[in-house]
């Protein structure tokens, strides 16, 4: 089997870091490359997660939009009709479509809030939250602060 | 691709005409980071030995934040001599034949900064240091905007202070999205339906005012720098934004990794003569994740666009804006409750 993408990237980031970078006299390209090899660090950390946290925001965003389907606008209603729950998409179709899907969650998150349903709206939060923690990288920060030291 | 030396023979020859004096290079460096405009730290002496240290501000031509070299020159004049540390100004030019795009030029002034993201950076001084950063906030609102340097800035926009902000971050998101955000959507709306008050008085707003943005020597601040952003407005802006917890992520409680809220809240009062309207500052705080967004995504946009690959502007929307968008979450969570 051959070596993982991610794996390559990480290990392209150490080399950067801890082989090239210390070889550079210049202060503003040193620390250039070592932003780098942060971000290329990043990159292969969340490499392979990030077909499948797509696929997975999609699906979230649909359950909600039909669970809470009672509350919205016939207008609204009528582009959540629309959506189809597809398998297998390529990532670029993924990502078009996650588009779609977060501008629907938009307006349906303006009618939620011109409610009063409050569990609704805890609801559509909750969503966001969720979809936030799939994305993420910040939490990735004190990696960074200890590659560049 | 222009190389340090082309530029350093080309601000030699340019530097020794304007003082009328013949000065050798000693040294000549690009300082990383802040992407508005190209920063260098110079050292030059003339024939007598006597030594000079300067900073030049070189305009890019794709730049994190878009903003008029002469919003900074005027700021920086507004406040030489006073309680407010800032570098003396020798010189700005709009002429670009000279140093390839227009720049500035200042005196280099003692100490270093520090990244904004390391909670240690200012350790063991971050006591006097926190008195030092919040008090000097307060005397950049405490003082009059009728002065010769600030009344050159645009004031005649009858709109409100919180409006004419939002609408102006509202519409870089606009133009320069690559992305659906709907947290930062609810954020936007949010701050439109509540606005604040009007301040009772406006002030010369900082822009970008907090940790990672002043020099300091040990424990004294020895210049409040990157003034880019400056512009008459609302002063709870200015604290909404150095008080923003990206600037402490790791240590939510001591805000710019300085000193507790309450105690920067009092000194900003003291020194500023000004009362604190909690209810306004919450807005002020929330507009503050969303200027971030904008110039986060105005960053992504650059590089994505491939008009400038400096990596800040790839670390700009995935780290700060990952955080702000947090940010803004919590917050409309924390109404919710």
């Amino acid at each position: 089997m051959k070596p993982e993408i991610n794996i390559a990237l990480m290990n392209a980031a150490q080399e950067i870091l801890s082989r090239f970078s210390p070889l550079i006299e210049d202060e503003y390209e040193q620390s250039r490359l070592n932003s780098w090899g942060a971000l290329i660090l990043i990159s292969a950390m969340k490499f392979n997660e990030s077909y499948s946290s797509l696929v997975e925001e999609n699906k979230e965003i649909i359950i909600w939009l039909i669970k809470t389907k009672q509350i919205f606008s016939t207008e609204l209603l009528k582009e959540i009709d629309q959506i189809k729950a597809e398998e297998g998409l390529e990532q670029s179709i993924l990502d078009e479509k996650n588009q779609l899907l977060r501008a629907i969650l938009v307006k349906a998150h303006k009618e939620v809030d011109s409610t009063d349903d409050v569990e609704a709206k805890r609801g559509c939060l909750k969503l966001l939250r969720e979809m936030h923690s799939h994305r993420k990288v910040s939490d990735l920060l004190g990696l960074l602060q200890q590659a560049d030291s | 691709m222009e190389s340090n030396n082309d530029l350093s023979s080309k601000f030699i020859s340019y530097y020794s005409k304007f003082t009328n004096k013949e000065f050798s290079l000693m040294s000549f460096e690009r300082v990383f980071g802040g992407a508005s405009r190209e920063t260098f730290r110079i050292h030059v002496k003339d024939k007598t030995g006597s030594e000079e240290k300067l900073i030049l501000r070189r305009t890019q031509e794709s730049s994190l934040i878009e903003t008029s070299q002469i919003t900074e020159y005027l700021a920086y004049s507004a406040y030489q001599g006073t309680s407010v540390p800032v570098p003396a100004m020798i010189d700005i030019n709009e002429d670009e034949e000279i140093l390839g795009a227009p720049f500035m030029l200042m005196q280099k002034l003692d100490g270093m900064s520090a990244s904004p993201f390391t909670p240690s950076a200012y350790s063991p001084h971050e006591e006097k240091l926190g008195l030092q950063f919040w008090s000097i906030l307060g005397d950049i609102a405490r003082k009059d905007i009728n002065d010769d340097f600030i009344n050159q800035f645009e004031n005649k926009n009858e709109d409100p202070c919180w409006k004419v902000e939002l609408d102006k971050w509202v519409n870089v998101i606009k133009e320069d999205s690559i992305s659906i955000e709907p947290i930062l959507e609810a954020g936007i709306r949010k701050l439109y339906e509540s606005p604040p008050k009007e301040p009772h008085k406006k002030s010369l707003v900082h822009g970008d005012y907090r940790n990672g943005n002043f020099l300091f020597k040990e424990n004294k601040i020895t210049g409040i720098l990157d003034w880019e952003m400056a512009h008459i407005g609302d002063p709870l802006e200015d604290l909404g934004w150095a008080l923003s917890p990206i600037w402490s992520w790791q240590d939510h409680e001591t805000p710019a990794y300085l000193i507790g809220r309450q105690e920067a809240l009092s000194l900003w009062e003291s020194s500023s003569g000004l009362t604190i309207d909690n209810n306004d500052l919450k807005w002020w705080e929330l507009f503050a994740c969303v200027k971030g967004m904008a110039i986060w995504i105005s960053a992504g946009n650059e590089f994505k666009t491939g008009k400038n690959v400096d990596p800040i502007n790839l670390f700009s929307p995935w780290i700060p804006g990952d955080i702000h968008l947090e940010i803004i979450l919590n917050t409309l969570e924390g109404d919710l409750s």
